[in-house]
């Protein structure tokens, strides 16, 4: 009887231990990455792709990726912890700078994220890198282009994308470059065919940071500005915008959209048949699967900047491999958004590699002394190195456009650089026939 | 020559305006209720339009009897399904109640056709425009101004001229007294449940002509259509015409006056806050609003 009890009392002691226990040994380690995007609301499609894009690239850093030609592919893990797999925890901010806010502090108090990621709008990563400033956790934007963002002392906060003045500077160059020659299938085009420019901006952070830009480079470079709209990207009717635009007739016409706002803007445009010998995008809205998805042909000759054109692939192994990834499992190709997704993140695993602890400072001082080279980018790069700002400076710009194959589909060509151009430019913008 | 033209697609918007918020206050005169789910209808009657178009291969317009049979058919699910036993409970069920529709409507759209933006490529009027003189103007928004003021003036002689539109006046007016003289409450809010969500139906068919379409569209016209029943004059017809006319033309004049005075505050970014400026003036001077008549 007494054996009975011992052998049951140590049977009840060993299902205990086993109850306790397992966490400390069995549990596989992660780290957990806070990840705010705007996963609803009218930006909701831009989240998704962008989470896709996050996703995948944590699967290629967690699981030995064949195929894949980046060191990280055969990682499994994070090496210098142990093969601690990468957790991203996704929070939707909806576009929205209060609620971006009020995740972050979530993330990082609940959630007990090592740092943060995000949020696409830079009205949203605004509040959110001042949370993780107040709570010392490191945050990686990846997609955020406001200039203003790198530029106030922050010190736990870093900028893998360039930023808005890199972009527009690469359009004056290719706006100056058409009148010297230089564009790929284009004759040199006298200055006074692209010298009055009008711009139409959506008001919030980004828009009007471009705006702001866009009004400096001009400057800079002898263009004048006719025409400067600031409009809201919740309008319900474009018209006003659309016909101030048009009522100066511009030359060359230049927009800074979100999805929505740059598909009512096309629509409008072509309904009073405007008409114009530049028609450029600012990424978002106009770089987007989406974008060409909805409009279809009617892009035919529009111009965007992106930092990732999967024509890349020709000159850059493997953003032609992950590209394949992404597109056997979702059906589009990577855009210059959600390849900026993969490398934000892709960032975050070499951070962590460099840091060999999750401990903030260690990553601090990680994210100031990392150099990540172009070769392990899909990002047609020099790498990703900070500077004191925490702003990437070997990052760069692509300018694409649209064109219509003759198969009549659509294809996005690279147009600038001019040394890595892939198809002669379209000039001048044909219009909506 | 610009501001006549801003005014001429001023009054085109306007018109459909006037009609999305047509049904917001058919529903709101007969029964003081406030549907949040408004901008849902109007998202499903784009869908319908979209879907149908697509499938049958039709052209967009073509699609307008079914945009608002599927709206007269949610509008009367809606109301036997729920609103019917919201009406047991206090006001704020009520305002519950609808918008508890409006998150299941907009989230149901997003899991049946998920969150990409729709754009219909092919129709009769789609991507032609029309010039006369100076003005151009895009046939899709010109037919959905034209065919808002015949939805509009159907409507108008429909509660005006017939027996059933005149009972529904009358429960409007006053419930108890029509239900004394044998009018059925119940028919009627269903009948303007049926009217609210059939004319928004419609008012989403025409829009889908040149609007992109997606699961949460309808806030951004919800907005404007709340501005317009509350100028109008809760509750009237006639007011809330007018009211979507002079939104309309208001978001459209500005602007264009601004940019010929070269005035940053009558900028494009601005254009609704006077929008609800006029608003606040009028509702601040004539509570009830332009035509209102309740109080």
């Amino acid at each position: 009887m007494k054996y009975r009890k011992t052998v049951l009392f140590s049977i009840v002691v060993f299902l205990s231990l086993l109850l306790i226990v397992p966490p400390l040994f069995a549990q596989e380690k992660e780290i957990r990455i806070g990840v705010l995007y705007p996963l609803s609301g009218a930006a909701a499609t831009i989240g998704r792709d962008l989470q896709r894009a996050a996703e995948l690239t944590a699967e290629i850093i967690n699981n030995k990726t064949p195929g894949v030609d980046i060191p990280m592919a055969q990682w499994a893990g994070i090496p210098n912890l142990g093969g601690a797999k990468i957790k991203l925890i996704f929070a939707d901010h909806r576009g929205e700078p209060d609620r971006g806010a009020d995740l972050a502090k979530r993330l990082i108090l609940d959630d007990k994220v090592v740092g943060l990621m995000g949020a696409y709008h830079s009205s949203v990563t605004k509040t959110v890198s001042a949370v993780a400033e107040r709570y010392g956790i490191p945050m990686i934007n990846d997609s955020s282009t406001s200039p203003e963002l790198t530029k106030r002392g922050l010190k736990w906060f870093w900028r893998t994308t360039p930023h808005d003045d890199i972009f527009n500077k690469d359009l004056f160059e290719l706006l100056k470059g058409l009148t010297e020659g230089k564009v790929k299938g284009v004759k040199a085009i006298p200055k006074d065919q692209l010298k009055n420019v009008a711009y139409a901006c959506e008001n919030t952070e980004w828009g009007s940071s471009v705006a702001k830009s866009i009004e400096g480079f001009a400057k800079e470079y002898g263009f004048n500005i006719t025409k400067k709209i600031l409009y809201n990207a919740n309008s319900p009717d474009l018209t006003s915008e659309a016909k101030a635009l048009v009522s100066v007739k511009p030359d060359v016409m230049l927009f800074a959209s979100y999805l929505s706002d740059s598909l009512l803007m096309i629509r409008t445009l072509k309904g009073m048949k405007a008409s114009t010998n530049f028609f450029w995008g600012q990424d978002a809205g106009f770089e987007m699967a989406d974008f060409v998805k909805t409009l279809g042909t009617d892009t035919n000759g529009v111009l965007t900047r992106t930092v990732f054109i999967a024509k890349i692939a020709k000159v850059k192994k493997v953003a032609g491999q992950v590209n394949a990834l992404y597109k056997e499992k979702y059906g589009d190709d990577l855009t210059g958004a959600t390849a900026r997704s993969v490398v934000g993140v892709q960032t975050w695993a070499y951070v962590l590699n460099k840091a060999g602890s999750t401990d903030p400072k260690a990553i601090q001082k990680a994210c100031n002394e990392i150099n990540i080279p172009a070769n392990d980018l899909v990002m047609p790069w020099a790498g990703v190195k900070f500077d004191a700002t925490g702003q990437n400076i070997l990052g760069r710009g692509l300018i694409g456009q649209y064109q219509k194959t003759k198969e009549g589909m659509i294809d996005l060509e690279i147009i600038y650089p001019f040394e890595l151009a892939t198809a002669n430019m379209i000039y001048p913008f044909p219009g909506w026939k | 020559m610009t501001l006549i033209d801003a005014l001429l697609q001023g009054i085109l918007m306007g018109l459909l305006f006037a009609l999305v918020a047509l049904g917001l206050n058919i529903i709101f005169g007969v029964m003081n209720i406030v549907n949040f789910a408004h901008g849902e209808f109007l998202m499903i009657g784009m869908y319908t339009t979209y879907w149908t178009s697509l499938l049958l291969d039709i052209d967009p317009l073509l699609t307008l009897p079914v945009a608002a049979l599927v709206g007269v058919l949610l509008g009367i699910a809606s109301y036997y399904s729920l609103i019917r036993y919201l009406l047991r409970g206090p006001a704020i069920a009520q305002l519950f109640g609808t918008f508890g529709l409006m998150l299941f409507l907009r989230y149901l759209a997003q899991f049946l056709f998920g969150i990409d933006y729709r754009i219909i490529q092919k129709g009769l009027l789609i991507g032609k425009s029309l010039s006369i003189g100076p003005f151009i103007f895009d046939w899709t928004k010109l037919a959905a101004g034209i065919l808002s003021l015949f939805a509009f003036a159907f409507v108008y002689y429909f509660l005006n001229k017939t027996k059933t539109g005149k009972a529904l006046q009358a429960t409007s007016i006053n419930k108890e007294a029509a239900s004394y003289m044998g009018i059925k409450t119940d028919k009627m809010n269903a009948i303007a449940w049926a009217i609210g969500g059939g004319t928004v139906g419609i008012a989403g068919g025409l829009l889908a002509n040149f609007y992109y379409v997606y699961p949460t569209i309808g806030i951004l016209f919800v907005m404007i259509a709340f501005a317009c029943v509350a100028l109008g004059g809760f509750g009237s017809i006639k007011g809330v015409f007018f009211a979507g006319l002079l939104v309309g033309i208001l978001e459209m004049v500005f602007p264009v006056f601004g940019s010929l005075v070269n005035s940053d505050f009558l900028g494009p970014h601005f254009k609704f806050t006077i929008v609800y400026l006029t608003y606040f003036i009028i509702v601040v001077f004539r509570p009830q609003g332009l035509f209102g008549w309740k109080n």
